[in-house]
């Protein structure tokens, strides 16, 4: 072939120019340290990173739902062991009733009427502005009380639903960790005082132990109450652990979406990332074609016929 | 025989025909850079014999033409191969702007790994689907806090964000194509120049060549770089007629014949902004098949539009969906029925300006008076997942990421096809230098060889003066 004039400039040209190219676009892998930035460098690979993104935007969002509900659980739990409490100083009350004498009897039911408004006072325990256990009726305190003009309690209403609001902490799998207060309807999540399934009506049973002990009837607490208040204590033990077995189920889903992320996030390197060795390896050979190039271009560019005329 | 003046008239056409070659050698020289030049050579033919007692004399050497050394059909093949070139590098300049325009990307560096923003506020990605992202997570917040102003605020922050991107999108699709639409007119223009120039050199070649065998080599090599400048912009179909000059055609319309500029060419708009090309007397629309303004028809009339429809369908689906489920939610107040989204495209949706305004209007709960309650939130929620049969049974995220794969195969696929053709019209390029380009070592060579000869030629003249010189001493 006949070389001319502007064949080594030519040459020249379009050997840099793609050597300039390839150098841009390692340059730019090193210092971004991805192998994909646009969808043209890899179609395939920017459409998987797209939907392992989406993905790993959706469990890291389960994750915070999961976080949300463990407060929730905690925020229960506290409210449970309160209750507990409670219960356990009215079973002491109910269990003694029967060795107190007749005087004493009103000042225990006097104890018992604080016990009774300390338990509202816990039901109606609000989290981030929503009360705990009024189902989906979360603006709305769950029981009220009713004393009459010497304070003694007369009764509580339930304003509160059955309903709990469930959401999702994996795709498609929804938990809630509401209890609701009561649950007489004879389906779904037990009552947390009340529930007609096992008996239950706690506040009501202490307010049958405050009229009892006021009006000195110690075989109904014995006969009836003492029993009662038993079954509304296991109905709290229920519930603790129940409590437990959600935490447990949401600690062991926190550590599945976390290790979901880390597996996602691998996923996304393997298609996106760069391999820095390789790729700084490759931009050495570049740039020291770039330079062979240059210097042997001047070289040739340089000399002529005319160095060697007079 | 010659005789003495004879010969000094024949050392004389030969100083002349050594001239051509120095001259030759030095018009090479100067055009050693100059765009679409071809090299020349002075063709040296023995002049004629003359019979003598000795035999045919010969008599010198004349120079008897300028050659240009051309191959056609290389410039033929250059001219067919730039019109292809130059629609590929049409249409991946209008899908790098499409790219551009959708702005999708990922950045690794400022996105943790749970897709957060790891140095928040500094690059990051901020595509369609990121917010559509951010507005599921929105959803799935404010699920597990349905009574939340916070989540609620930031769920319209997301909605708005969202919507505001699909608009940029769709605007800057539309922009394109206006900007594409002005390429074409603007291309059109520059074609319709060529034509006029190419017509303006036949005219100057034939008047040139008129009645001679001699080639105006220089106005050809012109207007062989103005065709190539034509092909660029359009293909074209030419053909050199007897007298010099070369008739184009585009399209099977004939536009340039000899010196006659028949027809030009228009841009002119079909329908919906649509651009198309045809000649300005005939009306005659044009079927391009190749150049810069077919390349730039095309991806605006076929990729962009598949890409502008598919944003608009996903946009669409978004906005039916969201409200067939948002309608049936109820506010903190009591509020129903309410749309989520406005509008019903990419270009016209927008967040609901009464929810924005007020956020507890948000329909989150399924139950009327239940401000606790999610059911409705927590379907839209769900929809980040549920496969839709409006977008080809995928969710709105695989859907959009089709989308994006498919712009990148075009341009993927694009710059693979204009890889390959770098490589063709390169190596026909170099063919072309190799027959066409000026050699400095051959030139140089050249000008010693011919000023060799012219040197030899004077020194003849001295030599037969000198012999005359002698002659007309015999007298004395």
């Amino acid at each position: 072939m006949r070389v001319t004039a502007n064949t080594f400039p030519n040459a020249l040209l379009d050997q840099l120019s793609s050597l300039s190219q390839r150098q841009n676009k390692l340059q730019n892998q090193a210092a971004t340290g991805q192998l994909v930035t646009l969808p043209e460098d890899d179609p395939v690979a920017m459409r998987r990173v797209l939907d392992m993104q989406a993905e790993n935007s959706a469990v890291g969002q389960y994750a915070r739902n999961i976080e949300r509900h463990q407060e929730l659980a905690a925020a229960t739990y506290d409210s449970i062991k309160s209750l507990k409490s409670i219960s356990d100083k009215a079973g002491e009350i109910a269990i003694a009733a029967g060795d107190l004498s007749a005087p004493s009897l009103p000042i225990y039911a006097k104890q018992v009427t604080e016990l009774i408004k300390q338990a509202v006072q816990i039901a109606n325990t609000k989290n981030r502005g929503d009360y705990l256990f009024s189902g989906t009726n979360s603006n709305l305190p769950p029981y009220v009380l009713t004393t009459d003009v010497n304070g003694v309690v007369t009764g509580v209403t339930y304003q509160g639903n059955t309903t709990e609001a469930e959401s999702e902490i994996a795709s498609g799998i929804t938990i809630s960790a509401q209890v609701p207060g009561e649950n007489n309807s004879g389906t779904g999540a037990r009552g947390l005082l009340a529930d007609d399934r096992v008996g239950a009506d706690f506040l009501n049973h202490l307010i049958d132990l405050q009229n009892h002990l006021l009006s000195g009837d110690v075989t109904s607490i014995e006969n009836n109450d003492r029993a009662a208040l038993q079954r509304d204590e296991d109905n709290l033990l229920y519930h603790v652990g129940q409590n437990g077995a959600i935490q447990s189920r949401l600690e062991s889903s926190l550590s599945l979406s976390n290790q979901r992320m880390d597996s996602l996030e691998k996923m996304v390197s393997k298609e996106a990332d760069a391999d820095l060795t390789q790729t700084i390896v490759r931009l050495n050979q570049t740039q020291t074609a770039y330079q062979a190039a240059l210097k042997s271009a001047g070289r040739i560019l340089g000399s002529s016929l005319l160095d060697y005329m007079q | 025989m010659l005789g003495l003046f004879g010969t000094l008239s024949m050392a004389n056409r030969s100083l002349q025909t050594q001239r051509n070659g120095t001259e030759v050698a030095g018009h090479n020289l100067a055009n050693v850079n100059t765009p679409g030049y071809s090299r020349q050579r002075v063709a040296i033919e023995t002049s004629i014999t003359i019979p003598s007692d000795i035999g045919p004399q010969g008599t010198g050497a004349d120079a008897v033409a300028i050659v240009q050394l051309r191959d056609k059909l290389l410039d033929k093949h250059i001219v067919s191969e730039t019109s292809v070139r130059s629609a590929y590098e049409g249409r991946q300049r209008a899908l790098e702007f499409a790219q551009a325009a959708l702005g999708q990307a990922i950045d690794r560096q400022a996105n943790g790994a749970e897709g957060s923003a790891a140095a928040s506020g500094v690059g990051g990605q901020h595509g369609i689907a990121e917010d559509l992202s951010a507005l599921f997570a929105s959803f799935q917040s404010l699920s597990t806090n349905p009574t939340s102003s916070a989540e609620r605020q930031v769920l319209v922050i997301k909605a708005q964000n969202l919507a505001t991107q699909f608009n940029q999108v769709a605007s800057r699709f539309d922009d394109l194509r206006g900007t594409l639409n002005e390429s074409v007119s603007s291309d059109v223009d520059q074609a319709n120049i060529a034509l006029s120039d190419i017509a303006k050199l036949n005219d100057q070649i034939i008047t040139a060549e008129l009645g001679t065998d001699a080639k105006a080599n220089d106005l050809r090599d012109v207007r062989q770089k103005r065709i190539e400048d034509l092909a660029k912009l359009v293909h074209i179909d030419t053909v050199e007629n007897s007298n010099g000059g070369v008739d184009i055609s585009i399209d099977g319309s004939q536009l340039v014949s000899g010196r006659n500029v028949l027809d030009t060419l228009e841009a002119y708009d079909a329908g919906g902004g649509q651009y198309l090309v045809r000649t300005l007397a005939g009306g005659t629309t044009l079927t391009l098949t190749g150049g810069t303004i077919q390349g730039t028809i095309d991806a605006r009339d076929n990729d962009l539009v598949q890409i502008r429809s598919d944003i608009d369908n996903l946009a669409t689906r978004l906005i039916t969906s969201v409200n067939a489920v948002h309608a049936n939610g109820y506010g903190l107040g009591g509020t129903t029925g309410e749309a989520f989204f406005t509008g019903t495209n990419a270009s016209d949706i927008g967040f609901n300006q009464n929810l924005a305004d007020d956020p507890s209007r948000i329909q989150a709960s399924g139950v009327s008076g239940s401000v606790g309650d999610n059911t409705v939130v927590l379907q839209l929620a769900q929809l980040a997942d549920a496969k839709q049969a409006g977008l080809g049974n995928q969710t709105f995220l695989e859907n959009y990421g089709q989308t994006v794969s498919k712009l990148g195969q075009y341009l993927n696929g694009l710059n693979t096809q204009l890889g390959n053709q770098d490589i063709v019209e390169q190596m026909l390029l170099r063919q072309r230098d190799s027959v066409s380009g000026v050699s400095l070592d051959e030139e140089m060579t050249d000008l010693v060889k011919f000023q060799r000869a012219f040197e030899a030629s004077a020194r003849l003249i001295t030599t037969v003066d000198e012999m005359l010189q002698t002659v007309v001493n015999l007298k004395r």
